[in-house]
């Protein structure tokens, strides 16, 4: 199991990032990336290029795979061959942009440009030379290498270069709990926990939920000082099942009296992944209701589609309508009800319709018709819509209380819940 | 981080204050730009190319670190910097911690292209083995190894051992890193790298292990012996190693489980799992809750190929909460639930809805998500699972359109109940605008109506056969799918015979179904538009139906039309099939030659019309009904060849199980304090089993992997003593069966036998089972008789 190296693609197809290729042919991550590129050119929507490209053996000795993903408008590409589970790759991959994001914020062709000097230092602490990931943790590599700062900036320009920020901290690999980092010191001891809840769904015609599950995670923001032992309890922890855990908890003590018992990282970082699960044969209600109706002309489409909240205190925010309109839709012409806005995209022939704010029980309708090369359009027969609720989780999960224990001070503690929604409405 | 700042500040600040003064004036221009200092770099114009030379021998840091930068910027854009290789080695043990990180990386980006110059820098790493601090002591050793000289070898080695009995674990991890290295160097170093792995082995911390887990497997795969007495502390100290070397570290110990310990034994309710197994079932299982995609399959791994049947079902839940992590993932977890399910089908259909079809999903899921939800129809969620299917019909993909039509006229096979329903929705479809939906429904229908004929059932209660193809024979114009026309051209063709008589009176020619003439008419007014696939259809319904109703004078005309248009058809093929059905049918029709020119010696031989009507008619069986055929048999879960279908050479077949384990006494170790009460146990039931055993004799080595595998092992068994051979035989039969239901993990030479078995169980699954049975226990006799074979597959 190994994987053969990374490479970063900018926007444009080119490479940004390219570790070393040291035990293949230089011509090897050339043509991962020509394959990359030609499947994207080849396929009608950029989504539709599978994850896993298969490389022949053309030029090669053995046959290899091109394992992808997309991050903002970026290419991350692993090539791989042999005895590798792709699976493995991925989550190196999900690792790896986790990490550029800590480091940078939001990840784009220019920051990396701006820090590629840093993003070669991790990804040489991160993939050992043999294909294995090795440091994932961000507290160790904080140790190791140095995130960019704007006082680095400032000394570097000034001439004097890394040795100070070096000696100020230079215990790397010396904490016992390879996840947390020594000597952390806060003035004020905080920490911070967002229940993050994704509603996926499926709804038929009719309207009835044909699936409907709720994915919840736990994130965690800890600025606590020492090494504190955290004691998380749930009031409602008897909902919540198909759970899996940052390395830092006890599995041991969640599956005996369900409390999440662990020493947190220092930083952000996800405790928790939960499903939802509602009493009985109960399913989430999708808080929302499309009314659409589509009639075909020749070349030509012709909607009325309509959106109403079903909520009735809270206010559905940044909901977002995306239809595709089918190979050959070239051009689109609607009236957006209100304060909501449409836009088409030729390249990727997708409709989008946003909603910035919808207050409980209102609509928004959007009317009008689309052009295409085809003579009987074929758009997909279903929306995709997405949205975000505020200050409301579906499952009411209540965090009962924190404890912590190893330290002296009482830390300031809150809690918040926030909702996302990705439903698949069909017509 | 502030905090970090902080620190940095307040020991900087004289430092930083003087610096200031003196370089601010030039240097002001630099802050202003500082936010995209880097950017910079990367589009470095030729001249400043140039300066880096001269950059790199400057005194100031700051003037390397910059020329540094420039050159992992080139490096990055893909240009050959190594025209720098002296200048950047000079630099190998700068002071500053920063530039030589950069250094490291150009070092081991160009080493291989001067090894000259690169061993002038092998000092200073050997210096920096014995710095007070583990992280160069690491990253030297990572250099050193990466250096890819082959004369240093040796040096490597040593600096290998060196930092393998370092204090940090970090660097001994850095060690274990090292050692894959070193063997690609020179693979002549193997022994002593594999002393160094053994010592590794003994770590107590579990920060290491997963690096000398891989380690393990590049070095010295076959030498799972030296794990015997690992084995246990490295099942229970599993759940502490970090993340990846969790993955990396089950891959291992399944490895050697299947290698080394006995399989699970079911005998009627009971299971019996070894102890060690077990040890490794129970330490693996809470690692299912990990939030990292590649050990939850790690897992999923140990237990679908080491567990007994009844807790093989703990993988599904957690491969299905998988899916949601991202589309990639649920790309390649897939793929792995297909290979699960045949085994484990009946667990997936509760949980059908995770695999409903999206339009946004990637092309390959919806693929991958249609033959799982084929495989989970049954007679109670096939409503849903039609609804679904219908609305997968109307989708932008056409794939996706022709696999949901399959999948529907599959339904109405398999769920009698549900044909009906099926029926309704297949003959909806031929209205439709979307001539795939149409041609993939015909093509469907033709299957289902053949299949009811032949069996002499209707499908469903409100049509019969005939009435569907009468429907389809009337909406044949509207059809514009090449192969949907030509299909039902045949159907019609085929079952156009009807010797029926409504009412006293019959309409249309005799012998013939009133709807079929008329098709054969549509069709010589399209003929020459066709496609050839239709043409020949065409030309054979005419044959057919003259063959059915010789004396009608409007078929012969059509037919004679038909035939002359062939005759100087394009395509060659149409040209022959005319030609031989012309000829065919000089015996029973000759009026049909009228005014052709070749009439008058047919010559040969010609065939009477019943004849000529059993050569057109008789042995179209329908296609058998296609098997949804998973080609997994020799795939495992988590290979790179499970997810592009395609061999991918160097995947990894996972080894069968030994008949027996070894001695569980090997896996005894001091530091396991109170020594486990099941060695001694299976030390002592291990007696009367070797007295039996043929082995007896046959010396003990402990290492199956040795030259001479001849009774290589110990036939200990911790389970109870055979008595006598029928009883052996027959509990190895059950063995045998049950690893057949969980796994489908098999040995070259059984895969031909175990394809024809999997084809069977389609059929009758119990008349297979016997012969399982059989076969299996025939096998079991076999592997018996030479027991030394089966020690081959470990090695």
């Amino acid at each position: 199991m190994a994987i053969d190296g990374l490479i970063i693609l900018d926007p444009t197809g080119r490479a940004i990032i390219q570790s070393g290729f040291r035990s293949s042919s230089p011509a090897y991550p050339l043509l991962h990336i020509e394959a990359l590129n030609s499947a994207l050119a080849k396929a009608s929507r950029p989504s539709d290029v599978d994850p896993v490209l298969y490389v022949s053996a053309l030029e090669l000795d053995t046959p290899s795979a091109c394992c992808h993903i997309k991050h903002s408008d970026l290419r991350i590409l692993c090539p791989v061959s042999g005895d590798v589970d792709p699976l493995y790759v991925f989550a190196f991959l999900q690792a790896f942009v986790d990490i550029l994001r800590e480091y940078f914020g939001q990840i784009s062709a220019e920051t990396l440009k701006d820090n590629f000097d840093v993003v070669y230092q991790l990804l040489e602490e991160t993939l050992d030379a043999s294909g294995h990931p090795s440091t994932t943790y961000s507290n160790a590599l904080r140790d190791i290498v140095l995130p960019p700062s704007l006082l680095q900036k400032v000394l570097s320009v000034a001439g004097v270069t890394g040795l100070a920020s070096q000696s100020s901290n230079s215990h790397p690999f010396a904490s016992p709990i390879p996840w947390r980092k020594m000597g952390v010191r806060y003035n004020s001891n905080e920490v911070f926990f967002d229940v993050v809840e994704e509603l996926r769904a499926v709804v038929n015609k009719g309207g009835v939920a044909a699936m409907s599950q709720v994915w919840g995670s736990v994130q965690a923001n800890c600025r606590l000082s020492g090494t504190p032992d955290l004691l998380l309890s749930f009031a409602n922890s008897q909902t919540m099942t198909d759970c899996s855990f940052h390395p830092c908890v006890r599995l041991q003590r969640w599956t005996r009296d369900k409390q999440l018992s662990f020493v947190p990282p220092d930083g952000q970082f996800t405790l928790m992944n939960y499903r939802y699960q509602p009493s009985g044969t109960h399913q989430v209600a999708v808080p929302f209701a499309i009314k659409a109706s589509v009639t075909f002309d020749e070349n030509k489409g012709v909607f009325d589609l309509t959106v109403s909240s079903r909520l009735t205190t809270r206010t559905i925010e940044k909901m977002t309508v995306d239809w595709f309109l089918g190979d050959g839709a070239s051009s689109a012409s609607c009236n957006a009800s209100n304060t909501s806005s449409w836009t088409f995209d030729p390249r990727t022939k997708t409709l989008r319709w946003e909603m910035k704010n919808m207050t409980p029980s209102t609509s928004f309708t959007l009317r009008g018709h689309f052009i295409s090369a085809a003579k009987v359009p074929r758009p997909a027969h279903a929306f995709r819509v997405k949205f975000d609720v505020l200050q409301h989780t579906f499952s009411a999960l209540k965090v009962d209380q924190l404890k912590l224990t190893g330290e002296l001070y009482k830390p300031y503690k809150g809690v918040r819940g926030r909702s996302m929604g990705d439903v698949e409405w069909r017509w | 981080m502030s905090g970090l700042n902080l620190n940095a500040i307040a020991e900087n600040a004289t430092r930083l204050g003087t610096r200031l003064q003196e370089t601010i004036s030039e240097h002001t221009r630099d802050l202003a730009i500082a936010r995209g200092a880097s950017s910079s770099y990367f589009d470095t114009p030729e001249d400043k190319v140039r300066n880096i030379r001269k950059q790199l021998d400057s005194n100031s840091d700051r003037e390397k670190l910059d020329a540094m930068k420039r050159l992992i910027a080139l490096i990055s854009k893909g240009r050959n910097v190594s025209e720098f290789f002296a200048q950047v080695v000079k630099n190998v043990a700068s002071h500053n911690l920063e530039i030589r990180k950069l250094v490291y990386i150009y070092l081991l980006r160009y080493a291989e292209h001067e090894p000259d110059l690169a061993l002038l820098s092998i000092n200073t790493f050997q210096k920096d083995l014995s710095d007070p601090n583990p992280l160069i002591r690491a990253m030297a050793l990572r250099v050193l190894s990466g250096i890819r000289v082959p004369m240093i070898g040796s040096i490597v080695v040593l600096a290998i051992k060196k930092c393998a009995s370092d204090i940090s674990p970090y660097v001994r991890k850095a060690a274990a890193m090292a050692i894959h290295q070193a063997y690609k160097l020179d693979s002549g170093l193997q022994p002593e790298l594999i002393e160094i792995i053994s010592n590794l082995l003994r770590d107590r911390s579990p920060l290491s292990i997963g690096s000398v887990a891989t380690a393990f497997e590049a070095v010295c795969p076959t030498r799972l012996d030296l794990l015997h007495k690992h084995y246990r502390r490295l099942c229970r100290t599993l759940v502490d190693v970090d993340e990846w070397g969790q993955a990396d570290l089950m891959a291992l110990l399944l490895r050697y489980a299947r290698t080394m310990l006995p399989r699970p034994v079911v005998t009627g309710d009971r299971e019996e799992v070894d102890l060690d197994v077990r040890l490794l079932l129970t330490s693996s299982e809470p690692l299912f809750q990990s939030y990292n995609p590649a050990v939850v399959l790690a897992v999923v791994r140990v237990f679908y190929y080491a567990a007994p049947p009844s807790e093989a079902s703990k993988i599904i839940q957690p491969m299905l909460r998988l899916l949601h992590i991202s589309p990639e993932v649920e790309r390649t977890v897939l793929p792995y639930l297909l290979m699960v399910s045949q085994s484990l089908a009946h667990l997936l259909i509760p949980s059908y809805t995770y695999f409903l079809i999206r339009s946004d999903d990637i092309p390959h899921v919806k693929r991958l998500k249609m033959r799982l939800l084929r495989l989970l129809i049954t007679s109670e969620n096939y409503q849903a699972l039609l609804r679904e299917f219908a609305h997968y019909a109307e989708d932008a993909d056409d794939t996706l359109v022709k696999d949901a039509i399959g999948a529907i006229g599959y339904s109405a096979r398999l769920v009698p109940e549900s044909a009906q329903q099926c029926l309704s929705i297949l003959m909806s479809f031929i209205q439709s605008k979307h001539s795939v939906v149409v041609g993939n429904a015909v093509i469907v229908l033709k299957q289902l109506v053949q299949s009811s004929l032949q069996q002499g059932q209707a499908i469903g209660t409100s049509y019969s056969s005939t009435g569907i193809i009468s429907r389809l024979a009337y909406s044949f114009e509207q059809i514009t799918h090449p192969q949907a026309r030509a299909c039902i051209l045949w159907l019609v063709g085929q079952y156009a015979a009807d010797e029926s008589v409504q009412n006293g009176i019959k309409i249309g020619p005799e012998g013939v179904a009133p709807w079929a003439p008329d098709l054969l008419r549509k069709s010589a007014l399209t003929f020459t538009q066709e496609e050839p696939i239709v043409k020949l259809q065409a030309i054979t319904l005419g044959a057919k139906l003259i063959v059915l109703s010789p004396a009608d004078r409007t078929l012969i005309l059509l037919n004679r039309y038909v035939l002359s248009l062939a005759r100087y058809d394009m395509n060659f093929d149409v040209r022959d099939r005319a030609r031989m059905l012309g000829a065919l049918l000089v015996g029973a029709i000759p009026s049909l030659h009228e005014d052709d020119e070749e009439q008058e010696a047919p010559g040969g031989v010609v065939l009477r019309r019943e004849q000529v009507r059993l050569v057109l008619f008789e042995g179209k069986l329908g296609a058998p009904a296609e098997k949804d055929v998973l080609h997994f048999d020799n795939q495992t879960v988590g290979s790179l060849g499970a997810i592009t279908g395609k061999d991918m050479a160097a995947d990894s077949v996972l080894p069968d199980w030994l008949e027996q384990g070894v001695d569980p006494a090997l896996r005894v170790s001091e530091d396991d304090a109170p020594p486990p009460p099941i060695a001694v146990q299976s030390l002592q039931s291990a007696v009367p089993r070797s007295i039996a055993s043929s082995n007896l004799a046959s010396p003990v080595v402990l290492t199956p992997t040795g030259p001479s595998p001849s009774g290589s092992y110990v036939r200990t068994d911790a389970k109870n003593a055979w008595t006598n051979l029928d009883e052996f035989y027959e509990e190895s039969t059950e063995e045998e069966e049950e690893e057949e239901t969980e796994s489908e993990e098999d040995d070259s030479e059984e895969e031909s036998e175990d394809g024809e078995e999997r084809e069977e169980h389609h059929e009758g699954p119990e008349s297979s089972e016997a012969e399982d049975e059989d076969k299996e226990s025939g096998e079991e006799e076999e592997d018996d008789d030479h027991s030394p074979h089966a020690i081959h597959h470990t090695s």
